[in-house]
C-alpha cells in the first residue's frame, strides 16, 4: 500500500555541459513519489529517467527547484547519511574486486558472516557463495550481489536504475521478484524501467518522463491504464 | 665527511676539446645518411634536433656559470623554484582534463623537492652549494615529475574508466576520498613500480649518470657509488612524495562538497 509523500520534487530542472553545448535532461519537473510500493518511471531513452532517480540521492544537484525527503529538502541532511537511507543499484552490475564477502563488507566492515549468509539468501543467492571471487559471478548473480551489498545498510529507500537492462529474462525474473519481496518487507523503491511489461508487473505508482519534464503520474493501474496526457499515451501505446 | 670529499681528490678532469665535440656530429652525419637511406622523412627534426640540443646546452651552461659564480644558494634555490614550475606545468598539462592539474602537479614537485632536497642539505649530506643544489634539483624534479606525470595520468584513466565503480561506492554512504581509495593505490603503483624496478637493475644494466660522471671525472669507482646511491634513493623517495602528494592533492579535486564525482572536462 502507498501512503504520504515520500520524495516531491518541486519545480526541479537540471543542466548539464557549459557555455553552448549545455543540456537540460530535466526541466520544470514537478512530482510525489509516495511511501511504499514501488513506483516506476518510464519514458523513451533520453527522457531524463537516470537524471530523475540520480537526484533522489544527490548522486545529481538540481540548478534550480527543490527536490525533498519526507518533507525536507535533502541538502538538509548530512549527504553520506542520506546516500545510506536511500541506497541504489546501478543499471550494469558493478562487483568490486575480491570476494562476495568483501563486496558486502564495503560499507559494513565488521558485517558478520552470519548476517552475510542472511543478505545472500534474501536475494536469492546460495551463502556458500560468500567465499567466491565477485567478478567470476554471472551478471544475474552479481546484479543480486550488488542488491545484497545495497542492503548491508538497512536502506528505507531502493533506487533501481533500470538493473534488469543487461540480463536475460530468468535473471530479470530474479531480481524483480526480490525487489517485490523486499518492499513487501516495507522498502520503499523506485525503478526507472524500461521494460514495459515489467514495469506494468511490479509497480504501484508510475511517472511517465517525456522530453525532460514528468508528463503523467498517478497509481500505476490509472497511469497505464487510461493516461490522460497525449505523450504518455502516445509513448505507452506504442510499448503495448 | 659529506660526500663531496670523495671528488676532493681527483685527478684534473680530462675535458674533451671543441674539436673533438665538432668530431662527434660525423656521428649525426651516420644517423643522416641512415635517415636518408631509408627514407624515414626525418631529416628536418634531426637538423632541428641537433642545432637545438647545441645550442640550449650552451645557453644553459653560460647560465649556470653565472649561477655558480655569482647568484650563490639564493640564486641557486630561485633556479630549481622554476624547474618546479616548469615541471609542474609539464606535467600537469598531460594530465588536461582533471581539475587544476597543472596546481596539484606543481604542488607535488614542490613537496618532493623540499622533502628531499631540504634533507640532503640540512642533514649536510650535500654541500650548500651552486654547484651541488642545481644539479641535484633538477635530479629530483626530473624524478619527481615522472612519478606526478604517471599518477595523474592513471588517475584520469580510472576516472574516465572506472566511474561507475567510484559511483558505486559513493551510493553506499563512502566519501569520496574511501570511494577513489582502491583506484588511488592502482595509479600509485604504475607511478612507482617503474621506479623501483630502475632502482633494481642500477649498475648492472648501465652506470648510472652520476656515477659515470664522476668515473670520467677521476673519482674512485666506490667512492663514485656513494653519489650514486644517493642519487638513486632520492629518485625514489622525490616520486613517492610527489607522487603520493599529487594523488591525494588530486583525489579532493575529484568530489565535490557532496562527493559527487566531477565530470573530466576537456580543459585543465
Amino acid at each position: 500500500m502507498t501512503s504520504a509523500a515520500l520524495f516531491e520534487l518541486a519545480g526541479v530542472a537540471t543542466t548539464r555541459g557549459v557555455g553552448e553545448a549545455h543540456v537540460h535532461p530535466l526541466s520544470a519537473v514537478s512530482a510525489t513519489i509516495p511511501s511504499g510500493g514501488i513506483t516506476v518511471v518510464v519514458g523513451p531513452s533520453g527522457a531524463g529517467k537516470s537524471t530523475l532517480l540520480r537526484l533522489l540521492n544527490r548522486m545529481e544537484e538540481p540548478t534550480s527547484g527543490v527536490v525533498s525527503l519526507r518533507g525536507r529538502a535533502l541538502p538538509m541532511y548530512d549527504v553520506l547519511a542520506l546516500r545510506r537511507e536511500v541506497g541504489l543499484l546501478l543499471q550494469v552490475p558493478t562487483p568490486f574486486p575480491g570476494t562476495v564477502l568483501d563486496n558486502l563488507r564495503t560499507a559494513a566492515p565488521h558485517l558478520s558472516e552470519a548476517d552475510a549468509s542472511g543478505l545472500l539468501e534474501r536475494v536469492m543467492l546460495s551463502p556458500s557463495m560468500l567465499s567466491r571471487d565477485s567478478l567470476s559471478l554471472s551478471g544475474g548473480e552479481a546484479q543480486r550481489m550488488c542488491l545484497a551489498r545495497a542492503l548491508t545498510l538497512s536502506p528505507d529507500v531502493l533506487l533501481l536504475d533500470e538493473p534488469t537492462s543487461a540480463l536475460d529474462p530468468f535473471a530479470t525474473a530474479a531480481v524483480a521478484e526480490v525487489v517485490v519481496r523486499l518492499v513487501a518487507d516495507g522498502m520503499s523503491a523506485v525503478w526507472v524501467c524500461h521494460d514495459q511489461p515489467l514495469a506494468r508487473r511490479v509497480g504501484t505508482h508510475a511517472l511517465v518522463l517525456y522530453g525532460g519534464t514528468v508528463v503523467e503520474q498517478g497509481p500505476a493501474a490509472q497511469v497505464f491504464g487510461s493516461p490522460a496526457d497525449e505523450r504518455a499515451r502516445d509513448f505507452l501505446g506504442k510499448l503495448t | 665527511m659529506n660526500i663531496l670529499s670523495a671528488a676532493a681528490g681527483a685527478r684534473a678532469v680530462p675535458l674533451p676539446s671543441w674539436w673533438g665535440v665538432a668530431l662527434t656530429l660525423l656521428l649525426v652525419t651516420v644517423a643522416g645518411v641512415v635517415i636518408a637511406r631509408e627514407q624515414l622523412g626525418l631529416e628536418r627534426d634531426l637538423v632541428i634536433a641537433v642545432v637545438r640540443a647545441g645550442v640550449q646546452l650552451i645557453a644553459v651552461g653560460a647560465v649556470l656559470r653565472v649561477l655558480f659564480e655569482h647568484t650563490g644558494v639564493p640564486g641557486s634555490l630561485a633556479w630549481v623554484a622554476g624547474m618546479v614550475v616548469l615541471g609542474g606545468r609539464t606535467a600537469g598539462r598531460r594530465a588536461r582534463g582533471l581539475p587544476h592539474s597543472v596546481a596539484v602537479a606543481t604542488a607535488g614537485l614542490l613537496a618532493a623537492v623540499t622533502a628531499t632536497l631540504g634533507l640532503l642539505l640540512v642533514a649536510r649530506v650535500v654541500r650548500a652549494e651552486p654547484r651541488v643544489v642545481v644539479p641535484l634539483g633538477g635530479m629530483i624534479v626530473s624524478a619527481s615529475m615522472a612519478g606526478t606525470t604517471i599518477v595523474l595520468a592513471r588517475i584520469k584513466d580510472e576516472v574516465a574508466s572506472a566511474r561507475a565503480l567510484i559511483e558505486a561506492r559513493l551510493a553506499l554512504g563512502l566519501p569520496g576520498r574511501a570511494a577513489f581509495q582502491p583506484h588511488l593505490r592502482l595509479a600509485l603503483r604504475s607511478a612507482l613500480a617503474p621506479t623501483i624496478d630502475q632502482t633494481k637493475i642500477v649498475g648492472l644494466i648501465v652506470l648510472p649518470g652520476a656515477m659515470t660522471g664522476l668515473i670520467i671525472a677521476g673519482v674512485d669507482p666506490l667512492q663514485a657509488i656513494r653519489y650514486q646511491i644517493i642519487v638513486m634513493y632520492m629518485g625514489l623517495g622525490a616520486a613517492s612524495i610527489a607522487g603520493l602528494v599529487s594523488a591525494r592533492l588530486m583525489t579532493r579535486q575529484l568530489f565535490d562538497e557532496a562527493h559527487r564525482l566531477r565530470r573530466l572536462t576537456d580543459s585543465g
